[in-house]
């Protein structure tokens, strides 16, 4: 069976796979239905400031696996609705950084820049098409890259590598990720080996489960959920409540500007903004490709790229008074990180963000799908239905993105009234919410102590400056670390030295050490 | 660019923390070693991984106390700490509320006590209910530091729409304490 059939069957089974609804005698797939209502919401979440995609997607996943079950045919709608929401909110970001200087997710705090400006000048409407325009294009571009790239990355993968040199690339990419995100990387290696730590709690393969200090509660390990639920959304919701009762922010009530003239994106708009459309897009392809490099540094590469490019070319309004570029520039290159980062994840198994963790956590939940190298194995005889699952997903992108390029831009312009809610009474509700999906999923109240516990870690992380993100990336990988080192020592006739052996596993041990120590040349500011 | 004690206490903090794991948690809580001798293979024993984590904990606080000079610091002020501490107060109360209100209730006004009741209304819902209608009001008055009926409305709102998408619809999810009883 060739790749094309493969491609045929993924198609087939977003829209042959279960039915939602029939109308007109028209069968409604469940799976299209899916990744529309994921798109939506992801873009009335994007544009609330104090929700993000994550949290949504954080909250969904309970009630998405309530609904759908633990079968296969559960994956399809899940990963859908996800990725809706993983796009939407990108979207939906750009919404309040426009309309009242402040920005829906961290990464669109650069489109404020340019965006407000065009708002004050009574050019709000045309700032958000533009930003659809961009979104969409990178989002696009993004997709197809990844389309091509992660089954060719995935079989090279399996072709040449084999367990030491696995060993060996899940530790360049933790040791990327430590040295890459934030500005420091003791504290990333900080945060790196506190999420070790914390996967080998309760687990091993002797009877006696280590770590459980004798007790049933730790035997049994940390929930899944509880961990990266608990350092990723409660964290962050205990840092910006504490900010809310510093800074008392919420008083602010945003103030809406008069708008006046043509507010219509011309075919001459685009044509202007094109170039620092695709410029950001290859920057924000290329960062997205690396895991752990987040979507805040490419939508700061593209933004001071075009800003460049834009001075030289002399046109007026310069960036940040108002220039539709900039908003191009920084919308695309943001946009189009949410593609590329699931590469990593399909083609490796490694998670490179926080919505990437959360399809490899719905995964991991419903089974039957295991993200990685192996899921690219086009076998002749058989069917492989990890890669058929692997092409609906990509179908699923490429709905969402004609979605996008459809209704988005209309339901993006409606969604300004999302910004008003207020965040003191938003915050609490998220809580309960993510605290009420664990305790769904677990049916334990340990489970929602352990959420607190690990939300009262990530609090700390952040104030101290530690990116909780190599903490959840390293309490995913710490299993998989484990188990293919073991494997890994055992085929090489217990070989202590069996990472050093192999060329390639030693290059790969060589670059880890590399990237740590010229990350440390560098300490930077810290971008959380 | 200065060394600065908040990152010179983490990092040694972090060291400390290192080969406490290392030394003395890991070879007292687990039954295998680094290396162990298997029906005369050689495979990787249980402690093996731990204490490599532990060696990226090690790491990461020797490199922040010794080698980094970070731009910007951060440390955890007194004022965190106090915000820390009303935040679990109030999450304490309300998840006290939601485990023990039912069941106290129940043992109190019923003979049976609160297990045959878990799967009836309205005991099923009355810890919930107000163990997630108090959090919500906490949290808002914190941070507005003011307890409002606003708060208190929206708490009971979320708790409602929450039975109602949870519990409603579905029979085998069970919302607290329901699963603990």
């Amino acid at each position: 069976m060739g790749w094309l059939y493969y491609v045929w069957l993924g198609i087939l089974a977003v829209f042959q796979g279960p039915e939602l609804l029939t109308v007109f005698g028209l069968p409604i797939p469940m799976t299209l239905a899916m990744v529309a209502a994921g798109f939506l919401l992801g873009i009335a979440v994007g544009s609330t400031p104090g929700l993000a995609g994550p949290m949504a997607m954080a909250i969904a996943l309970p009630i998405l696996i309530s609904v759908f079950g633990f079968s296969p045919d559960a994956l399809l709608p899940v990963f859908g609705f996800l990725i809706g929401i993983m796009k939407g909110a990108t979207l939906g970001g750009a919404v309040p950084a426009i309309l009242f200087n402040t920005p829906g997710t961290p990464d669109a705090y650069m489109t404020t820049l340019d965006g407000y400006p065009m708002t004050q000048n009574g050019q709000a409407k045309k700032a958000l098409r533009v930003a659809h325009f961009s979104s969409a294009s990178g989002d696009t571009f993004s997709d197809i890259v990844l389309i091509v790239c992660a089954p060719f990355l995935a079989v090279l993968v399996e072709r040449y590598l084999d367990l030491p040199e696995k060993t060996a690339l899940l530790i360049l990419s933790l040791a990327f990720i430590a040295s890459v995100i934030g500005g420091s990387v003791g504290k990333g290696l900080i945060s790196l080996g506190l999420g070790l730590i914390a996967a080998y709690v309760g687990t091993g393969e002797d009877f006696y489960p280590r770590l459980s200090l004798g007790t049933e509660t730790l035997a049994q390990g940390f929930p899944i959920a509880a961990v990266v639920l608990g350092v990723l959304i409660v964290g962050e919701v205990f840092k910006s409540l504490e900010d809310l009762w510093t800074e008392a922010r919420y008083r602010r009530t945003p103030q809406e500007t008069p708008q006046s003239g043509d507010q219509s994106l011309h075919w001459a708009d685009m044509r202007r903004l094109f170039p620092y459309v695709a410029r950001s897009a290859v920057i924000g392809t290329m960062i997205g490709a690396l895991p752990g490099i987040g979507s805040t540094l490419a939508a700061t590469l593209g933004y001071t790229t075009g800003r460049a490019r834009h001075a030289k070319s002399g046109a007026s309004p310069r960036f940040g008074k108002g220039a539709a570029e900039g908003i191009a520039a920084t919308e695309a290159a943001n946009s189009s990180v949410s593609g590329a980062n699931l590469i990593p994840v399909l083609s490796l198994g490694i998670p490179g963000n926080a919505a990437a963790v959360f399809l490899i956590l719905a995964a991991d939940t419903i089974g039957g799908f295991n993200p990685g190298p192996s899921v690219f194995r086009f076998t002749a005889d058989t069917v492989n239905p990890e890669l058929v699952i692997a092409f609906g997903l990509f179908t699923c992108m490429m709905i969402a993105n004609l979605l996008n390029w459809t209704i988005g831009g209309a339901f993006m312009r409606s969604m300004g009234f999302m910004s008003r809610i207020p965040k003191q009474l938003l915050l609490p509700v998220v809580l309960l919410l993510t605290l009420s999906s664990i305790y769904v999923q677990e049916t334990r109240m340990e489970a929602i102590w352990f959420t607190v516990g690990f939300g009262v870690l990530g609090y700390i992380m952040r104030r101290l400056g530690i990116s909780p993100l190599p903490f959840v990336i390293a309490f995913i990988l710490g299993g998989k670390l484990e188990e293919t080192g073991r494997q890994a020592f055992a085929a090489t006739g217990g070989d202590a030295f069996f990472l050093l052996n192999s060329p390639v596993a030693a290059l790969f041990v060589a670059l880890s050490a590399i990237v740590i120590l010229l990350s440390l040349r560098k300490p930077k500011e810290h971008r959380s | 660019m200065r060394f600065d004690r908040a990152n010179l206490a983490l990092g040694l903090g972090c060291v400390a923390l290192a080969l406490l794991v290392a030394l003395i948690w890991i070879p007292m809580d687990s039954t295998t070693g680094l290396i162990e001798k298997v029906r005369r293979r050689m495979t990787i024993g249980d402690a093996l991984a731990p204490t490599l984590a532990a060696g990226f904990l090690l790491l990461g606080g020797m490199l922040l106390a010794l080698a980094e000079r970070p731009k910007t610091v951060r440390r955890l002020s007194l004022k965190n700490l106090a915000f820390l501490l009303m935040l679990i107060v109030i999450l304490a109360v309300a998840f006290t509320l939601m485990r023990w209100l039912g069941p106290v209730l129940a043992g109190t006004l019923t003979e049976g006590g609160y297990r045959p009741l878990r799967d009836t209304v309205p005991w099923k819902y009355l810890g919930f209910l107000v163990g997630g209608t108090a959090m919500v009001a906490g949290l808002t008055a914190l941070a507005e530091r003011r307890m409002t009926w606003r708060g208190v409305l929206i708490g009971l709102a979320a708790a409602l729409a929450l039975i109602a998408v949870y519990d409603l619809p579905f029979d085998d999810l069970l919302l607290p304490p329901n699963g603990d009883v």
